[in-house]
């Protein structure tokens, strides 16, 4: 007779149940966890090869579909239709590849931020990053400026962006080199620093031409369009590279979750772990922006969502955010290419809005609010 | 029990205290007198600014000067040009610090500003609709965006207001509330400025910065709206403070001390739309202004409502007038734009150096 079977757990009621129940029961609840995670692998597929269909060029789905997979089996194909599918600059599969990789990095990033600030409203952009991205695109853009020598057009706009938005974590990591950083603290220093590069961005974008400025507004509203073959590889690197090993100290992350204090009496080194994982995810998010401009909405929404299904337990909750956030944004890009190819980042905030505020109406029991 | 002595310390300190306040008021009503002669020397340049104050003294006991004379000129330009600018700053500034601190208390939450509730955005897609795609409620001449702002403005505070009379709501839910509705309308703004033609961006973006450009158009038509309501406005919130006192104890503890916090929010909240919708409406989104004026203030003269309140109106007159300085003399550049410059590095040394910033709460 195993353990299991001889001991029972008795319920606040007096009445006592075997373990084993509860364990089937929990197996079940992880079952359960894991399907959700399954189903939004499942869609976000779907939308995949449904988004090839999708846009200016006049292609069924169907032969869109047919198209992508020719072309990977090495079969010949139309070129028009290749050119359109896979191609260089204006091609749907980089894009959808890029609606991946942002959906992954910017949810995990959202789990994270959430996580180790303690705040529901944090998202990945907390920290400044996304106004810092701005700010090195508008001085590249408005003042002809790059900060590495030798860019030029669009690499130059990319590499101002991924120093910028790398300042705020520099200065919290100079900070904590002194003195204790709380989440408090953290926040604040992101809005102060959001607040300062916002305000020099304006002046840029006041005082220039209305063609220039144009340019930096569109810069500023997060689009998929600038993820081409070149850039991919790289990003996506960084982004699964950063994810897996995130998803490694998810552990750690729920010893975080019970509270600063729990977590320092169970061992962990509360100040150097949250500072080392915020030094993570700037980067999973910097390399994320700097490619996108700031695609909103996703980080803030996609974890809360993962939450009403499987949780707060991070071994779940990481997956499913990125499952979700893949699903939300390749539909947010469908949707957008179908409007005539406005910016995804627009359609991410027009759904993510209303669908953030029935949560916080909807879910009463929330442990966050 | 305190001794004698003590108790005069008491006291004495409390006089100081009382001191450094009504020092910070007159320092601020000082500038704002010192920010409108030089406003008017600004618009006309060939009086001193001694003479600037005749002249805006003359003209409000009635007197008046010689036809085309230099007097007479400096008159026209100063009552035209210079006044409706300063007033205009002076009662933009005044309500929204009004606003914020009245925000601050009633959220618990020292990063509340009146914009918190999604009205700017309301604001700027109303008027967004009117410069670029030409909708607009009235025919009026020129009133259309200003109209459209206020109605816009007035869309995302009702939903609020809605939704903190139906359901039990905390400050923090309600902040939530606020942010959600204000990316909703963000993007809806988006959706109209990508698709527009570079020089309607621009406009729009301008608007969306906060300029004078409405008072520079319609000169004196803008003041009496504003006036009347930052003036009530502003009363009323007087009245209120030492209940926002108690408020900013957080919800239970209002409750307990007799406040009916849902009935209270509502109204205040209420108030705090009217008076931001009108004040944003002329000027557009002028930021900071709400946020950084109380903080100051409560810096300088700790957090009881009944000093912050009027202090910060006056910190908040005296900031936009400066910033209107600036922004008339370099040409270019819009006041929002200066506000922000300025605004911004204050509010960084302010957390960095803020020895409770760390706390969360309002000091």
């Amino acid at each position: 007779m195993s353990l299991r079977e001889t001991f029972s757990f008795i319920l606040p009621d007096g009445s006592d149940r075997p373990i084993a129940d509860i364990c089937k029961e929990y197996a079940k609840e992880c079952n359960k966890k894991i399907l959700f995670c399954i189903l939004m692998c499942i869609l976000s597929a779907a939308l995949f090869l449904i988004t090839l269909g999708v846009g200016t060029y006049d292609i069924s789905i169907p032969d869109a579909i047919r198209t992508f997979f020719d072309h990977i089996l090495g079969n010949p194909v139309d070129p028009e239709d290749d050119y359109y599918v896979w191609g260089e600059t204006i091609g749907r599969v980089p894009r959808a590849i890029g609606a991946v990789i942002a959906g992954i990095g910017l949810s995990i990033g959202g789990v994270i931020m959430q996580n180790i600030l303690r705040n529901p409203l944090a998202e990945p952009y907390t920290m400044g990053i996304s106004s810092g991205a701005m700010f090195g695109a508008t001085l590249n853009i408005g003042l002809g400026i790059s900060l590495i020598p030798f860019l030029t057009g669009n690499y130059a706009s990319i590499g101002n962006a991924f120093i910028l938005s790398l300042i705020p974590l520099s200065i919290i990591v100079a900070i904590s080199v002194f003195r204790k950083v709380t989440p408090v603290m953290m926040v604040l220093t992101g809005i102060a620093i959001m607040y300062l590069f916002d305000a020099i961005t304006q002046i840029v974008m006041v005082t220039s031409s209305s063609e220039t400025m144009q340019n930096i507004y569109m810069w500023g509203i997060g689009s998929l369009v600038r993820f081409n073959w070149d850039r991919i590889p790289l990003v996506a690197a960084i982004v699964f590279a950063l994810s897996i090993t995130l998803y490694f100290c998810s552990k750690y992350l729920d010893v975080m979750y019970t509270g600063e204090r729990s977590a320092q009496s169970l061992g962990l080194r509360v100040n150097f772990f949250r500072v080392a994982v915020l030094i993570l995810t700037s980067l999973l998010t910097a390399a994320i922006v700097c490619t996108t401009g700031a695609i909103g909405f996703i980080g803030l929404v996609a974890p809360h969502i993962a939450r009403i299904f499987v949780g707060s337990v991070n071994r779940y909750l990481i997956p499913a955010s990125a499952a979700f956030g893949v699903m939300f944004l390749l539909l947010a890009d469908t949707v957008a290419k179908a409007m005539g190819g406005l910016p995804v980042g627009v359609f991410s905030s027009l759904i993510g809005g209303p669908l953030f505020l029935y949560i916080l109406i909807k879910q009463r029991r929330n442990a966050w609010m | 029990m305190e001794t004698d002595e003590g108790y005069d310390g008491l006291i004495a300190a409390y006089r100081h205290q009382t001191l450094r306040k009504v020092m910070l008021f007159a320092a601020c009503l000082i500038g704002i007198v010192l920010a409108v002669g030089l406003l008017s020397v600004n618009s006309y340049r060939s009086i001193s600014l001694m003479e600037s104050y005749e002249v805006i003294w003359n003209h409000i006991i009635g007197n008046e000067y010689p036809l085309r004379s230099n007097l007479w000129w400096a008159d026209t330009y100063i009552w035209n040009r210079a006044m409706p600018h300063a007033l205009a700053a002076i009662l933009a500034g005044a309500a929204l610090a009004c606003c914020g601190s009245l925000m601050q208390s009633l959220m618990g939450n020292p990063l509340a500003d009146p914009y918190s509730t999604g009205i700017s955005s309301g604001a700027c897609l109303g008027a967004i609709l009117a410069i670029i795609m030409g909708i607009s409620v009235t025919t009026m001449a020129g009133g259309g965006t200003v109209i459209n702002a206020f109605i816009g403005a007035m869309i995302p505070a009702a939903i609020i207001i809605i939704l903190a009379e139906r359901i039990r709501m905390t400050p923090a839910t309600l902040i939530l509330v606020g942010t959600s509705l204000s990316m909703f309308f963000g993007s809806l703004i988006s959706i109209i400025m990508v698709q527009t033609d570079p020089d309607s961006l621009q406009q729009a973006y301008l608007w969306q910065v906060g300029n004078m450009n409405n008072i520079d158009d319609f000169g004196w038509d803008c003041i009496p709206i504003m006036l009347i309501i930052t003036v009530v406005g502003s009363a009323i919130v007087m009245m209120l403070t030492k209940k926002l006192n108690v408020m900013s104890l957080g919800d239970n503890s209002a409750q307990s001390l007799g406040i009916d916090v849902k009935t209270f929010r509502t109204l205040a909240l209420t108030l705090m739309a009217i008076m931001t919708a009108a004040i944003v409406s002329f000027v557009g989104i002028l930021g900071f202004v709400g946020l950084v004026c109380p903080h100051i203030v409560r810096l300088i003269c700790g957090s009881d409502n009944k000093f912050v309140v009027p202090i910060s109106m006056a910190v908040g007159a005296l900031v936009l007038l400066i910033a209107d300085y600036i922004s008339v003399t370099v040409g270019s550049l819009p006041i929002g734009v200066i506000v922000s410059c300025i605004g911004a590095p204050m509010f960084f040394l302010l957390i960095i150096f803020s020895k409770n910033s760390g706390k969360g709460a309002l000091y």
